[in-house]
């Protein structure tokens, strides 16, 4: 199949345009915050802003690595313009503001006047006067309209990564006060708000929806799959973007009914719950804070293993920067449920019933999980194991392209128009190419942005979790009753037993 | 004007060679301490070497990736490289002239492979100027000095060229030949200083973005006391508010996203 990049290269009509560009937002908030971006922004310090800029990255600077990376990039960017054919957003603005290359140059400029010894001398002999207040604007609405899907950054022959660029952008922005309202809000409930997770969902809700869970199970196919809870010393603890418990009823069941399958112990935690980390789109500090909060969720239940659910972003930061802020090659290691999976159905301990989806499946791989390669063909193993109508989109994999929702924009519900009609344009032509009746996203943001997606661009398709359709045709071992008499007889043995020695 | 040339291609040379060794010395040995302080800094050792490994050899000899994007300028940039790395330095009477002066040599390409060479650097370099020109992206993109270094770097093979196999007088042979040399040290001086540096550190991108991503822990915290906010993280309302919090709408408490 031919890759979808080419042939839509259209720009986007006047009405689309319009359409995704229209600011929800009201005239006197962008002119009291200075700021024209269409996401909301809680209040902030507008005073002196260039100031306040240059002194956080100075900063950030100081105490992280990115001055590395910085040096290096200034040094060899080409401007070259590859990396603008790998940009969906690039493809659909067509505007050169659009271009990685530029967005990162925008920061990369303000590297080179301020932090480098040449632009320093530079800009005295030019006069130039440095960071002006409009770039900053600038700089916070482009980064944004970034989904830091890092497909540029395998594209680029001097190997920039435009999204570390892009992630260390939003820092500085962040660190002065922009940050979108949605993340800002969700990450104080998660990090000093009485329920502790991004969502809000107090414990005894979570318990019940953990009970109701298991009844539906127990109704549709007659057998008891627990969900269990504060279970110390399990193999597995198992996090997964706290919005599943209100979302995804059926991605949560069919991962219970794997871990029933397998028969491996697994526990949700009641201290801590949601594997959502929003720091990966704006902030070290909020990235480490959150994983310290699972850090110390696993330790006080003396688990062996940290299992991630549906959720790419949520997966890859406790992948690769669980080790960075929790112990190095100590730290726990990280389990995705799309590898445990599928590791589970190569042993034979899960069997899948290959009759029951006949309909037409696609795989949409999440940024987040198969851009390094971590997990790609996993899940597709599954897939074919037992979808027999199973068709790839193009491109696919490593080279994917993102759902249009990606960096954290996915939860900013006032962009949405700009992710359905911009974003993922390409996503959507993808998905309608292929015909498949379900597209399987085991990610909670793609889930929420492609189902939008499909609505905003009338496709018809529904998007589901890869256990979603797991839970439909996996097929379970033992029949309720006789596990009850097992489970009775085993309980009376051993009291028996126990009567025996007493 | 033959003293001119002598110069240039003896004291001049010399100088503006030793600069190049020298200065693309000082940034490679400036980008490995860097890494080794990244590296150092994190308590987090665990670095995907072999993913690093991979994406540099990849990108060294790009054959399988040049389809992906602008096919058509890739493949004429790809070969402009090869081109621009292979002649000068395989080149006989390069070489010959090497041998007078340092006493030793190595190989040469044959004549007319060399010519060959010349030519496809030529209009690779051509196709790649207009591949930016034409492109309504990377002309976006560009700045001034993108458009002008290809016409450059051509510039020194175009004239090497005319001067060694055109029929020409002696006078415009000479003049070839200045501007030749010239442009030659001219391009080897700014290599260290300009964005030609990416002959050395392309190679090390990945390895310094693969050592970025790794974030040394406890680092968030210090930024925030550095900047004076220790005690009031991004997180807590009202974070990066300095004004009396009456003068603006306080945020509403207990605020949670639905």
């Amino acid at each position: 199949m031919a890759s979808v990049m080419k042939s839509l290269a259209r720009p986007l009509t006047p009405e689309e345009r319009e359409k995704a560009f229209a600011s929800r937002k009201k005239a006197e908030v962008i002119e009291s915050q200075r700021l024209p971006v269409r996401y909301h922004v809680e209040d902030f310090d507008v005073e002196d802003r260039p100031r306040r800029f240059l002194e956080a990255f100075a900063s950030i600077l100081k105490h992280t690595n990115y001055r590395l990376a910085l040096d290096h990039y200034v040094r060899v960017t080409a401007r070259c313009a590859r990396c603008a054919v790998a940009c969906p957003i690039y493809d659909a603005t067509h505007d050169p503001r659009d271009i990685p290359c530029y967005r990162s140059e925008l920061l990369l400029s303000i590297y080179r006047r301020h932090f480098t010894v040449s632009g320093i001398l530079r800009a005295r002999l030019l006069g130039d006067p440095g960071l002006t207040d409009e770039k900053i604007q600038e700089l916070a609405d482009s980064y944004y309209n970034c989904t830091a899907c890092r497909r540029c950054h395998f594209d680029c022959p001097m190997g920039i990564d435009h999204a570390l660029v892009t992630h260390l952008g939003r820092y500085i922005l962040s660190e002065i006060g922009i940050v979108p309202r949605a993340l800002a809000v969700s990450v104080r409930e998660q990090l000093i708000g009485a329920t502790g997770n991004t969502s809000a969902i107090p414990v005894p809700a979570l318990i019940d929806t953990l009970e109701f869970l298991s009844e539906d199970i127990h109704d549709e196919k007659g057998i008891n799959v627990p969900f269990p809870v504060d279970q110390e010393g399990a193999e597995y603890i198992f996090f997964t973007a706290v919005s599943d418990y209100m979302m995804e009823a059926d991605t949560l069941k069919g991962i219970a009914t794997v871990m029933k399958a397998t028969g491996d112990s697994w526990t949700i935690g009641t201290g801590y719950y949601d594997g959502i980390n929003y720091g990966l789109f704006y902030s070290d500090q909020v990235m480490e804070h959150a994983l310290q909060k699972m850090e110390a969720e696993a330790r006080r239940l003396k688990a062996k293993k940290i299992l991630m659910g549906e959720c790419g972003h949520a997966s890859r930061t406790a992948k690769y920067f669980y080790p960075t802020y929790c112990g190095g090659k100590d730290a726990l290691p990280v389990i995705s449920i799309l590898e445990y999976t599928q590791k589970a159905l190569k042993e034979g301990r899960i069997k899948l019933d290959p009759e029951i989806v006949s309909e037409g499946v696609t795989y949409h791989d999440p940024c987040n999980f198969a851009r390094t390669g971590w997990i790609v063909n996993q899940p597709r193993e599954v897939l074919k194991a037992f979808c027999p109508a199973y068709v790839e989109m193009a491109p696919n994999g490593r080279s994917n392209l993102c759902c249009g929702g990606g960096g954290g924009t996915v939860s900013l519900d006032e962009v949405r128009a700009f992710r359905t009609t911009v974003g993922g344009r390409l996503k959507a032509e993808q998905i309608r190419r292929t015909g498949a009746n379900y597209c399987v996203a085991p990610c909670a943001n793609c889930k929420k942005q492609l189902r939008e997606l499909m609505e905003d661009q009338g496709v018809e398709c529904e998007i589901l979790g890869l256990h979603d359709l797991i839970y439909r045709a996996i097929i379970l071992p033992a029949d309720p009753k006789s596990e009850e008499e097992e489970a009775g007889s085993a309980s009376t043995s051993a009291s028996l037993s126990t009567g025996g020695t007493s | 004007m033959t003293a001119w040339i002598d110069f240039a291609r003896g004291p001049l040379f010399r100088f503006c060679f030793a600069l190049m060794v020298l200065g693309l010395l000082r940034i490679v040995l400036i980008t490995l301490l860097g890494v080794k302080e990244a590296y150092q800094r994190n308590t987090d050792k665990i670095v995907s070497w072999r993913e690093i490994r991979r994406q540099t050899v990849g990108w060294l000899f790009p054959v399988g990736r040049l389809w992906r994007q602008r096919p058509i300028y890739s493949v004429l940039s790809f070969l402009f490289h090869a081109g621009m790395i292979l002649t000068p330095l395989f080149l006989a009477s390069h070489i010959l002239l090497w041998r007078n002066s340092v006493g030793f040599g190595w190989p040469a390409l044959p004549q007319e492979v060399a010519n060959w060479l010349v030519l496809l650097v030529i209009f690779t370099g051509i196709g790649i100027f207009l591949g930016r020109v034409l492109h309504s992206g990377a002309r976006k993109l560009s700045k001034l000095q993108d458009f002008l270094w290809p016409l450059l770097m051509i510039t020194p093979f175009a004239t090497g060229y005319i001067a060694s196999n055109a029929v020409i007088s002696p006078r415009t042979y000479q003049g070839m030949m200045l501007v030749h040399i010239y442009a030659g040290d001219l391009i080897l001086l700014m290599i260290p200083f300009t964005k030609l540096a990416h002959c050395v550190l392309a190679p090390l991108s990945q390895l310094v973005t693969g050592i970025a991503w790794k974030f040394p822990a406890g680092a968030g915290d210090r930024v925030a006391e550095t900047l004076g906010f220790a005690d009031r993280p991004t997180w807590v309302p009202q974070a990066r508010l300095a004004t009396a919090p009456d003068a603006v709408e306080p945020a509403k408490k207990g605020e949670i996203r639905k």
